[in-house]
């Protein structure tokens, strides 16, 4: 008994000299490498929290504290142009560490995207990682993704912007929150997408021929908006964001906090955006302010080594002011507007208020999702998805009626879905899965305005498969979908006395796809993807009828329209001469049969309110065809030059037209000047770009109303550095917008009827990370 | 395993609601359309008594649908006239008069009359709280004999105080176009 206690005595009695002797003298090393050419990353910084203390990689990449003592770290190691890096360890003995940085903005991104559920693809990629979502915090998302080559974006002003993937847009492409297929009102140009892109972490484009393994109509290309995994560290840990920009003076802040506790673990991030009238370099936009308010919330639970689910919720709220120049009457108010050098109803002043016209969306999003591993080889997944979106769309109206919604439309989807995957032996990967959506889209009776689209009921049923074999050098993509939709339909008759109709539409559809991607000498890859894919035509197609206030036209749909079915072709090449030249190029070639379109009809429609162009929703086929091309030259470690230059046309084969509403081709340049450290900054990065859009040429006079804006370049600069204040990092940022406060008017954006685009801008944010 | 189960179980539960949910969609509630403008009516009563002519714009289904009705008129040379106009919702039933809407708000409205002849001539007589005038009511004199046509506008916002407007030139005035009807005239 006493030796038992003496022996416990000497033991607390030693501890505290043992661990002192011996803790203190632990090495923490590592190397930092390039994700995608896992070459060491030079010049990196590596600082460890606990000890505010900073190193920089050697010309290796490697990096070493000495004299450590035992306990918890925190090492957050930075580079120019990538992502932050957080790593926690408990430290117990010498540890050496490899760090791999995502290079991204760099064009020497690897082909195949490894998704949540490690799936390989041959289909070709571009993503912007947090680090540009946080620099472009001020953006909607549609506008961050412009930077993308092949991306352009259709806008309503400047608040309301739709993003267009090689010359399609709206339901042609699925856009993907969190893994869901967002189900909202996508309808019309003038309706953007509700999402708020800072809660991801990552967005990506892939410019593909076919997204089979995600339900919706894609006739090729995804945009996926995608939140991180929560980091496995038992910290509180965030990031608060804020902006300022000087056009429409707009305000955002943004706050991310996040820990893995020991029950879940927990993500929320909360934005607030407002800004007000924005400016061309002449006049104010009156009442182009918009305001947001949004949330997110992230749980996540591993119940065990197999187990683990996670449940998501975000909710999207906006308002968002339409020129109130851009709000007319018909032909002949239209005529006017486009004489006019400044839009009707221009104030002299600034204001944030929002009048009508305007837009009050909102989208709430829940998702369950849960993932099993039965061995290391397989594993199934099980998403449960229930979204809620409200539209409402107020116009200018008599007697107090503006207070009204003229279009007030409610959307409750819900969605199932189920995967299977299996790493098959001699690397064969098969993936296969089900979905299940059911949509009831309402319009809401209070606007006192017959609705311009049906009430529906809508079902869709699918099913995909989708196999990869992998070799030394060569990787194959083999896929296919089967589509059941049925779609009910209760509408409003036009003739008076109205009653009520209702039709019903079953709709079957195939897709397809093949991919290969070969490696040849060292260095370079070519990937070449074919895609069958079709899209039932949409209820605002088929039914809509009445008037378009902001178009100024008259809409007729036509319900015997057929399905548009596309093949597309992508052949892309990216590699690198010396690790100094790297060039990335895309072809595409797309035929669409059945092509649903508004075709400007030779009728002038008469109506009490004056005579009205009138505009019917009619099937060709056409032919989009283009390139995306994008070279960078790394001149030095500190200089870097990249272009880029996308080219698209679009043709009517049926009757040899040219097609309309195409992105204009773009050339771009950037030139980028990197320091790892200036005085107590580190990573500082200086930049100059110049955008030269093109005039859209391809495009007959009769096709349009006013012939399309002539071309246009704008200068942009950017700078932004890191410091690190104990433990905060911070991220500032400075950027300009239309440097020469030039004139101009985009073909893509509605509102080039009535007014210039916008003027000088001025971006000013900190992003502080603890 | 069991969890997996219950996942499983939940899922078809589900599954079973969402195939319930599958149903006929309910009928849509038709709006109540008392915005809608289906008729224009110009009354133009002889100064020195007679009957009254009325220019008439009906389109009762409104846009689209069946084609509108318009009504010209034959009006007397070197004649005054006092015009009176109407709007009117025939949709909904007792019909709505509009022009009580445009009156209430008189300040934010104004009629344009645009004759091609320039022998006919039309004047405002009435005024808003502003001392601008609406047009709701209106003088209209011939001249000599001729045949044209009568442009009637209504704007809604319409800048009155811009050069011109008051006076009833519509080039500056801006603002949307709520009426926007022509009438053929026989000035005999």
């Amino acid at each position: 008994m006493f030796n038992k206690n003496l022996g416990l005595y000497f033991f607390l009695l030693l501890l505290p000299v043992v661990s002192i002797s011996q803790d203190c003298k632990l090495t923490v090393s590592g190397v930092v490498k390039d994700l995608s050419t896992n070459k060491p990353i030079i010049f990196a910084n590596v600082y460890l929290k606990e000890s505010q203390k900073g190193v920089y990689t050697d010309s290796l990449g490697f990096f070493k504290f000495e004299s450590m003592c035992e306990g918890d770290l925190h090492l957050s190691i930075s580079h120019i142009g990538c992502e932050v890096q957080e790593i926690f360890f408990s430290l117990t003995k010498d540890t050496n560490v490899i760090v791999f940085l995502d290079h991204n903005g760099h064009l020497l991104n690897e082909f195949k995207v490894e998704g949540e559920g490690g799936k390989a693809t041959t289909q070709e990629s571009q993503s912007i990682n947090s680090k540009t979502i946080g620099e472009n915090s001020d953006k909607s998302l549609a506008n961050m993704l412009e930077g993308i080559s092949g991306v352009s974006v259709i806008k309503n002003g400047s608040g309301i912007a739709k993003p267009v993937v090689h010359g399609l847009y709206g339901t042609r492409i699925t856009i993907l929150n969190n893994g869901v297929a967002q189900s909202g009102q996508q309808w019309g140009v003038d309706h953007s997408p509700e999402i708020d892109p800072l809660v991801a972490n990552k967005i990506t484009v892939v410019k593909g021929v076919g997204a089979l393994e995600y339900q919706g109509s894609s006739l090729g290309s995804v945009i996926l908006v995608e939140p991180n995994k929560i980091d496995n560290e038992p910290h509180l840990h965030g990031e608060a964001r804020y902006s300022f920009e000087t056009n429409g003076l707009g305000n955002g802040i943004n706050l991310e906090l996040q820990q893995y506790g020991k029950l879940f673990a927990w993500r929320v991030v909360g934005t607030l955006k407002k800004s007000g009238d924005n400016h061309t370099p002449d006049y104010y936009l009156t009442n182009t302010g918009n305001q947001q308010a949004n949330i997110a919330l992230q749980l996540e639970k591993k119940w065990n080594k197999k187990w683990s689910s996670a449940l998501y919720f975000s909710s999207f709220n906006a308002d968002l002011g339409v020129l109130r120049g851009s709000h007319i009457g018909n032909l002949t108010d239209l005529e006017e507007a486009f004489e006019r050098e400044v839009p009707f109803y221009t104030e002299e002043n600034f204001s944030y208020s929002i009048n009508s016209p305007y837009q009050k969306v909102n989208h709430h999003l829940l998702k369950f999702h849960t993932k099993y591993i039965i061995n290391e080889k397989q594993w199934l997944d099980f998403t449960y998805a229930g979204q809620y979106n409200l539209r409402k769309e107020f116009d200018v109206r008599r007697s107090g009626r503006s207070e009204m919604p003229a279009l007030s439309l409610k959307q409750i989807s819900n969605f199932i879905e189920g995967k299977y995957k299996n790493y098959l032996p001699k690397d064969w990967d098969l993936n296969i899965g089900f979905q299940i959506n059911h949509v009831d889209n309402t319009n809401l009776p209070e606007t006192g305005i017959l609705p311009l689209i049906p009430d529906y009921l809508g079902f869709e049923t699918g099913v995909y498969g989708l196999i990869t074999k992998k070799m030394e050098k060569t990787t194959f993509e083999f896929g296919g979908r089967y589509d059941f939709e049925n779609r009910k339909v209760a509408a409003i008759s036009t003739e008076v006395p109205r009653y009520i109709y209702r039709t019903e539409n079953d709709y079957h559809n195939l897709s397809a796809l093949f991919g290969v991607t070969h490696e040849f000498q060292k260095n370079w890859k070519v990937a070449y993807n074919i895609g069958y894919a079709s899209r039932n035509p949409e209820v605002n197609e088929l039914y809509s009828n009445g008037l378009h206030q902001g178009v100024s036209g008259i809409e007729e749909g036509d319900p015997t329209l057929n399905k548009e079915t596309s093949i597309k072709n992508t052949l892309s090449i990216k590699g690198n001469v010396k690790e100094k030249l790297f060039v990335e190029g895309m072809f595409y070639n797309q035929n669409i049969k059945d092509y649903i379109y508004l075709n400007p009809q030779d009728e002038i429609r008469l109506t009490i309110r004056g005579a009205f162009p009138v505009f019917k929703y009619q099937q060709t086929n056409v032919r989009l065809t283009g390139f995306d091309i994008a070279t960078t030259y790394q001149a030095s470690q500190r200089f870097a030059i990249t272009a880029k230059y996308s080219y698209l046309k679009g043709m009517d084969q049926t009757n040899d037209l040219p097609l309309i509403f195409m992105p204009s081709n773009t050339i771009f340049a950037e030139l980028d000047y990197e320091l790892p450290k200036l005085g107590t900054f580190q990573n500082v990065g200086f930049t100059v770009n110049g955008n030269y859009v093109f005039e859209q040429k391809n495009l007959l006079a009769s096709q349009d109303f006013v012939a399309p804006p002539e071309a246009y370049y704008l200068i942009g600069l950017k700078f932004s550095a890191e410091k690190q204040l104990k433990k905060l990092k911070l991220n500032l940022y400075l950027r300009t917008e239309n440097l020469l406060n030039t004139t101009y008017r985009d073909y893509l954006n509605r509102q080039r009827y009535f007014a210039d685009d916008l003027g000088f801008n001025l971006v000013a944010g900190v992003n502080i990370k603890f | 395993m069991k969890k997996f189960n219950k996942i499983v179980v939940s899922g078809l539960v589900i599954l079973s609601v969402l195939a319930s949910c599958n149903k006929e969609k309910d009928d849509p509630i038709i709006p109540n359309e008392e915005e809608v403008i289906t008729t224009l009516n110009y009354t133009l009563t002889p100064a020195g008594g007679g009957t009254a002519i009325v220019l008439s714009f009906q389109d009762l289904d409104g846009d689209g649908g069946s084609a509108p009705t318009i009504t010209g008129g034959a009006l007397d040379s070197n004649t005054t006239y006092t015009g009176v106009l109407e709007l009117l919702n025939e949709i909904e039933s007792p019909t709505e008069d509009i022009t009580v809407e445009v009156s209430a708000e008189g300040d934010d409205h104004q009629f344009f009359f645009e004759p091609s002849a320039s022998d006919v001539t039309v004047s405002y007589t009435d005024m808003d709280a502003n001392g601008d005038p609406i047009g709701i009511t209106s003088t209209l004199t011939t001249n000599s004999t001729n045949t044209g046509t009568l442009k009637i506008t209504l704007r809604h916002e319409p800048a009155k105080s811009a050069t011109g407007v008051s006076s009833g030139d519509i080039t500056n005035a801006g603002g949307e176009t709520d009426i926007e009807v022509t009438f053929n005239l026989d000035v005999q």
